[in-house]
């Protein structure tokens, strides 16, 4: 107990006696620690619990059996009249849209003649209106506009409710409502026959689950079926594709994790900071506690403990603003998956055990782990100096040549880091490298500061004035705490400044990728709802009448399917490569013009894969690739690699006539129109309309297109942006207390420059210059380590992870305006310390001594 | 007229609540030149007095004239105004900005006041003080004579009309301080400027012109020589 | 006359009223076999039957049911994908493991689908999911694997084919049209596997299979029926019908067929025969029904007296949707005499609209 006393009256009281800057301490930590939290819950919620929404229904069905491009529909009987005791559910799985609500449901087509008894007595038995359910499932299971809708979705039995499904809309009759627990998400359910209806989609189901009796293991009734069916269709456990969603996911997961630690890295240097600062203050009582009998052990774990506790006190605030920023987090993290890998819906939020620790150990970890430098500096003091007079300045223990040289060393090993393939995968030398450039960075600041504020204090002096003077000269004289806030800023402007860089990279490398993509005048598309792995169609047909149109030269017809390759999800696509115009440069790895490239593929067993294709799957051009197609299996060949920004799925694109040949369906997904060029667009445009009118189809022009591309890319990058201010922000706070301490830790001098004739607002001039020179600097350093960064994120971590190719390039409006606002936002820091410095009254402090 | 003058002068304080009668109805006229010492027991008003007197903090009760303005009818610039131009201020702990050099120093409060290129007044200050060629040193180099030079330029560097100085010698060996009081007792006479040092030391005392002895907020014996 | 599913079939036309759209069955239907051992699209309802007592070769006696149904739901011809409704199969298996005293019985219902079931002369075979007949010559086999039991059986007709009621048609009621097409192979000589428990059991035993199309037959105050096949020792067969009425009384549209050793049939007019319950009744503890498990059939022009009673009391098919009605279907041993001579054989007992009147709506 008495050391507990103890421990309260020297570290817990003094920390006590500066609410606000030991809250803004806290709040930093709160901050970083809710920001990783968030992101983990995030993640767990928005792909980590990722079911593939077409997983509602499954049952207890063990094995799936399917294949790209559908199932041929005799496989069904094949499977149903084999002499095993096997429950067989063949499916058609899609999507309709709620015309009302714009709400996007899973459509999944079932056999409710073989099923029905199945609902009759477990789902559908549940609901109120189960007695006439089974009933009305047999009576009505011929009619074409019957659905059965989740419990959530809000309807009732006999609702009518309009669809769309592709390009087209229907009415449809709630004919029951089954409850949507048992982890079955909402959807609507319909018959096979009235789903093959809807879609236009005959002679294939997407999938066949299958229960199997317990004995053989579900591995020998793998190999036991494979024997009968087709060659390109593939039997699989059931679920497969949430875990290859979750593989594809895993790297995305792993850099936004990365990304998160960021705010903690900051909230880092703060504590160090914090705990620099009472051990500077406390020297004296340092002094005076050793020489009552105190070890250094005890002044040690003191120390260590005062960090513990503030690291205690932010991990339980962070704890519940972790779980609140975690609702924010998952829809934009929701919204980067559903754009660039799979359409997803987030599950719910789970704050767990696991979770909670992890935030009680990050905080405190953090915090121990950040004090343990100045933790033992203290420890260090000897008794002796308690009776030293004055103060010792900051400077005292700063090496500025020794860091330097150190921080060179980290500068070289980053650099050879950076050099490094990747682990596993992963990026992690790369990201060892980002983290070595960091703590180089924070090495080399002092000398940084040092340089540039004797540098800067005569220029202020003559611009700004006697302030500006006694402001450099206080941040150089205070250089380890000035090092440490340039170094707690610059690292989270660097992350936002590399990062900033990198996505504005991104931008303009798909900017000018779009002007090579998109050659053609008009596109259409479906009006359904269309994802990363959602491809719905337009009706056969209706691009076959654009084409006939005046003023339409060509149309070039695009079909995407969703494949699973090599146990990784990916997109087929196939176009008219016959139609496609040249347009500028080579999209191709090769280097290679268009048309060579493409008169290889036209009606040859030969593809062009996407660079995040090769990339995850280890291929290049020239290689052979098998493909189940439908019943077959083929083998291709890569003609060549094309750079593809618009998914991080991995895609395959073959000739339209090379994809027919396997799977028949000649619905497109999309349709790229080319006006003749004698032919006004405006007036080709309102004749495709007239003739798509009982369609419901999207038609874009060249420039919608791109717009809407671009509105996508920004929205998947909001998290990453979110993020950024996130950091920026904790380094603020930082800032703001750092400024606090400094403001008390001044009051005698800024109580005798009023002795001296200052009048108040040169106090506060003053504190305003001292942040806006910390601002100044740390923008400064964070500029310069973050375009370091930006080259390791882009052709280091970004080539790893993804395998995009990105083109450098420097944001400058957008980098410009972050850093003004910024910059803007660390002067506003100093306000409130400012208006402590102008409160403070001179005649009490200058005799505090 | 004088320089300063201290007009049945009250001042109240509340320290932990409780109310400190520092000074009780106080009356004084300062005069230029006049080199006056403020002696007393701790706590008996001096600094009070000191504080008062540089326009630093309002009387109570009474008025505060200096160079014939009162203080109670200025807004804190015109306090800071007349501070900058009429009063310098040298304290017991020299109170140097150790990151500024000595010239940086003294020339502080003419920068303050706005005033460009003030190295001239610094270097003419330094010479008066004898410190010529040390305007480059930081304080910490220097001893604590020296330092008290420094805040001695540095009080005169605007040629205030008034010095107030804060037991000047409190922390400096008793040569040391003598040659500091000298020094002051000097430039009083030489600039002309009225000069008010509270102190403890009876050296102090002696040199005085005017003697002024406080004892619980009154003054118990002036004493003009 | 199995018209079990005739309560179902009445559920599913509510929606449908399109019966005219059907043949329906009417005197001097011309019969050609193989053709008629299949499917009868233009009928709406059709079914296959077939029921035996098997015994293995170490005395263990199993009785077994398995039955495919087909009834019409549309015939507009714009339906016309795969997976369209335009038949619902729906089939029962029922095993009856008479010595452990244990009754197995599972129910599905699919659609023609893309080859889940159908009756098809061009591939000789009739088939719902995994359980099928398969006709090989005028034998056939039949398979059928449920998630506790498999069989394995092939029949071999010692008679022909056995046309019921007169001119082509069983009357079931007044009036044209409320009839069936109703053939049976009262006699096949059955041997194969049963699979049950883990255990193969290698059976051999004698089976009755009836096939029955028309569109619709029965009228609203007709609520159940009892009717019995029976395998004499001496090589001749008997089927008895029995339509109970709303009022308790049988309907005389109630009929039988005898058929002699060589095959030849005389039609039983329900005034030829008497059909009668004792009165011991096993009441079920799933439904409720009593049914009379012991009957007494006299048929005095062919002096014969006959017994049939039941060695397993729990033979009730309870439908999983409650759709189809419940009904208790059953191996009878029978015994008796014929002229004064002891006369023993096997049968099956099929007993409707004990639970609930059958509602019998067309």
């Amino acid at each position: 107990m008495p050391r507990f006393l103890l421990f309260y009256r020297l570290m817990v009281r003094p920390l006590l006696r500066e609410p606000l800057r030991t809250l803004l301490t806290i709040l930093a930590i709160a901050l970083g620690v809710a920001v990783v939290l968030a992101i983990a819950l995030a993640g767990d919620a928005a792909t980590g619990s990722f079911r593939s929404s077409m997983e509602t229904l499954a049952g207890e069905n063990e094995l799936e059996v399917l294949t790209s491009g559908g199932v041929p529909e005799y496989v069904v009987g094949t499977l149903a009249t084999l002499a095993y005791s096997i429950r067989v559910s063949p499916r058609i799985e899609d999507y309709a849209v709620i015309t009302d609500t714009k709400k996007s449901l899973p459509l999944i087509g079932l056999d409710l003649v073989a099923e029905g008894s199945a609902y009759a007595q477990s789902a559908f038995q549940k609901t109120a209106e189960s007695q006439t359910q089974s009933a009305q499932v047999f009576n009505q299971v011929g009619d074409a506009d019957d659905i059965w809708v989740g419990s959530s979705v809000g309807y009732r039995t006999s609702d009518r409710v309009e669809l769309l499904i592709n390009d087209r809309v229907r009415k449809y009759t709630v004919r029951g409502v089954y409850p949507d627990s048992n982890g079955n998400e909402s959807a609507i359910v319909m018959d096979l026959a009235a789903a093959q209806h809807a879609l236009g989609r005959y002679g294939r189901v997407d999938r066949i689950l299958l229960k199997v009796p317990e004995t053989p293991s579900l591995g020998d009734w793998q190999l036991r079926l494979r024997t009968v069916l087709p060659a390109g269709v593939e039997v699989r456990l059931r679920g497969t594709a949430t875990n290859e969603n979750r593989r594809m996911l895993a790297a995305f997961r792993w850099n936004l994790r990365l990304l998160s630690y960021i705010s903690l890295i900051v909230g880092a240097f703060l504590i160090y900071n914090t705990i620099s600062v009472s051990v500077v203050r406390r020297r004296p009582e340092i002094g005076i506690v050793r020489s009552l009998g105190a070890s250094r052990g005890v002044i040690l774990s003191a120390f260590l403990g005062e960090a513990a506790c503030l690291g205690l006190a932010g991990a339980l605030i962070g704890l519940p603003l972790g779980r609140l920023m975690a609702t924010g987090a998952v829809r934009l993290m929701a919204a980067t998956v559903e754009s660039l890998y799979v359409s997803s819906r987030p599950g719910a939020i789970e704050l767990n055990g696991a979770c909670v620790l992890l935030a009680l150990a990050i905080g405190v970890g953090v915090a121990v782990a950040s004090s343990y430098s100045p933790a033992r500096e203290a420890s260090r003091v000897s008794p002796v100096e308690a009776m030293a007079r004055g103060r010792r300045e900051y400077d005292a223990r700063v090496h500025k040549a020794r860091d330097l040289w150190l921080a060179l060393v980290l500068g070289l090993a980053a650099a050879a880091a950076s050099r490094a393939p990747a682990v596993a995968g992963k990026p992690l030398l790369g990201y060892l490298a980002a983290i070595l450039l960091v703590a180089a960075s924070a090495l080399a600041m002092p000398a940084f500061v040092d340089a540039l504020t004797s540098v800067a204090s005569n220029l202020l002096d003559k611009v700004f004035g006697v302030e500006a003077m006694l402001a450099s000269r206080t941040l150089r004289a205070s250089l380890r705490r000035t090092s440490v806030l340039v170094g707690a800023l610059s690292t989270a402007i660097a992350m936002m400044t590399a990062v900033g860089i990198m996505v504005g990279s991104f931008r303009q490398t798909v900017v000018l990728w779009m002007s090579d993509q998109l050659p053609a005048d008009l596109y259409l598309r479906p009006a359904g709802f269309a994802a990363a792995d959602r491809h719905p169609t337009i009706s056969s047909g209706v691009a076959e009448e654009v084409a006939k149109l005046p003023g339409v030269a060509a149309v070039e017809r695009l079909r995407a399917y969703e494949i699973s390759y090599e146990d990784m999800p990916a997109t087929l696509a196939s176009a008219d490569l016959n139609v496609r115009r040249s347009h500028g440069n080579s999209d191709f790895f090769s280097g290679r013009p268009r048309e060579q490239v493409f008169a290889e593929l036209r009606d040859s067993n030969a593809v062009i894969v996407s660079e995040p294709f090769t990339y995850k799957h280890h291929l290049k051009a020239g290689d052979s690739l098998t493909l189940s197609l439908g019943a077959t299996q083929a083998s291709f060949r890569i003609a060549d690699v094309y750079y593809d920004y618009s998914s991080e799925r991995g895609s395959i694109l073959m000739d339209r006539q090379t994809m027919l040949r396997f799977l028949p369906d000649p619905a497109p997904s999309n349709v790229a129109i080319y006006v003749s060029p004698d032919s006004q667009l405006e007036i080709v445009r309102a004749e495709i309309e007239k003739a798509t009118a009982g369609h419901r189809v999207l038609l874009f022009s060249n420039r919608d297109l791109r717009a809407e591309a671009m509105r996508i890319f920004d929205r998947t990058f909001a998290i990453t942006y979110a993020l950024e201010a996130v950091a920026i922000i904790v380094a603020v706070m930082g800032i703001a207390g750092a400024l606090l301490a400094l403001v008390i830790d001044r009051r005698r001098e800024l109580g005798l420059l009023r002795f001296f004739g200052a009048a108040t607002w040169q106090v506060r001039k003053l504190i305003l210059i001292e942040a806006s020179l910390l601002g100044l600097l740390a923008n400064l350093a964070g500029l310069a380590l973050g375009f370091v960064l930006s080259l390791i994120l882009i052709y280091v971590v970004n080539k790893q992870s993804f395998g995009w190719t990105i083109r450098f390039h420097w944001p400058v409006e957008i980098l410009f305006g972050a850093l003004t606002v910024v910059y803007g936002v660390t002067v506003l820091a100093g306000l409130y310390p400012a208006q402590v410095a102008v409160r403070l009254n001179p005649i009490e402090v200058i005799h505090e001594e | 007229m004088p320089i300063l003058s201290l007009q049945d002068v009250s001042k109240d304080y509340l320290t932990d609540g409780q109310p400190v009668h520092a000074l009780k109805g106080l009356s004084l006229n300062v005069e230029r030149g006049e080199f006056v010492a403020l002696v007393g027991r701790s706590g008996c008003g001096k600094s009070t007095l000191l504080n008062l007197a540089g326009a630093m903090d309002f009387p109570t009760s009474g008025k505060v004239l200096l160079d014939g303005v009162s203080t109670s009818s200025l807004e804190d610039n015109g306090l800071t105004r007349l501070r900058r131009e009429r009063v310098g201020f040298i304290f017991q702990s020299f109170q140097l900005l150790h990151t500024l050099t000595v010239f940086e120093n003294v020339e502080l409060p003419l920068l303050l006041a706005g005033k460009r290129n003030p190295r001239e007044a610094a270097r003419e200050r330094l010479a008066w003080v004898e410190l010529e060629g040390l305007g480059d040193r930081h304080p910490h180099q220097l001893s604590g004579g020296q330092m008290q030079r420094v805040a001695v330029a540095r009080a005169l560097i605007h040629s205030p009309s008034l010095l107030l100085a804060d037991e000047p010698t409190g922390n400096l060996d008793t040569m040391t301080g003598n040659v500091i009081l000298e020094l002051l007792k000097r430039l009083a006479r030489e600039q002309n400027t009225a000069t008010i040092v509270a102190t403890h030391s009876l050296e102090a005392a002696s040199l005085a012109n005017t003697l002024v002895r406080l004892r619980d907020g009154k003054i118990e014996e002036l004493t003009r020589r | 006359m199995k018209s079990r599913l005739a309560g179902f079939a009445a559920a599913l036309l509510l929606q449908q009223p399109l019966a005219a759209q059907y043949r329906t069955a009417l005197p001097g239907y011309r019969y050609e076999f193989p053709r008629d051992h299949f499917n009868h699209p233009e009928f709406q309802s059709e079914w296959w039957y077939y029921t035996g007592n098997l015994k293995s070769l170490d005395g263990h006696r199993f009785g077994f049911e398995l039955t495919f149904f087909r009834q019409a739901v549309s015939r507009d011809p714009t339906r016309n994908t795969v997976w369209e409704v335009r038949d619902l199969y729906l089939a029962h298996l029922a095993l009856s493991d008479l010595d452990a005293g244990k009754f197995y019985h599972q129910e599905r219902t699919n659609r023609s689908g893309p080859g889940i079931a159908a009756a098809s002369e061009s591939l000789g075979r009739i088939w719902n999911g995994n359980w099928q007949t398969q006709w090989h010559g005028s034998d056939q086999e039949l398979k059928a694997v449920s998630e506790r039991f498999q069989l394995h059986l092939t029949l071999h007709p010692e008679k022909p084919p056995v046309i019921h009621g007169e001119n082509g048609v069983s009357q079931k009621a007044e009036g044209p049209g409320h009839a069936s097409h109703y053939v049976s192979l009262t006699r096949l000589a059955t041997s194969g596997d049963i699979d049950l428990r883990d255990k193969k059991f290698e059976v051999r035993g004698t089976s009755w299979m009836d096939h029955e199309f028309f569109t619709h037959q029965l009228e609203p105050h007709q609520t159940g029926w009892d009717w019995l096949s029976l395998q004499l020792q001496d090589g001749t067969e008997l089927m008895l019908f029995h339509i109970r009425r709303m009022d308790g009384s049988i309907d005389p549209h109630s009929a039988g067929t005898y058929v002699d050793a060589e095959g030849k049939t005389t039609h039983l007019h329900s005034s030829d025969f008497k059909l009668l319950a004792t009165g011991e009744k096993w009441k079920s503890p799933l439904t409720g029904a009593e049914y009379p498990i012991h009957w007494k059939a006299a048929i005095p022009k062919l002096a014969i007296e006959l017994e049939a009673k039941t060695p397993l009391e729990s033979q009730e098919l309870t439908g999983q949707t409650k759709l189809a009605p419940n009904y208790w279907e059953g191996a009878m041993v029978i015994t008796g005499q014929r002229k004064a001579q002891p006369l023993g054989g096997a049968g099956y007992l099929e007993m409707t609209g004990y639970d609930r009147p059958v509602q019998l709506v067309p």
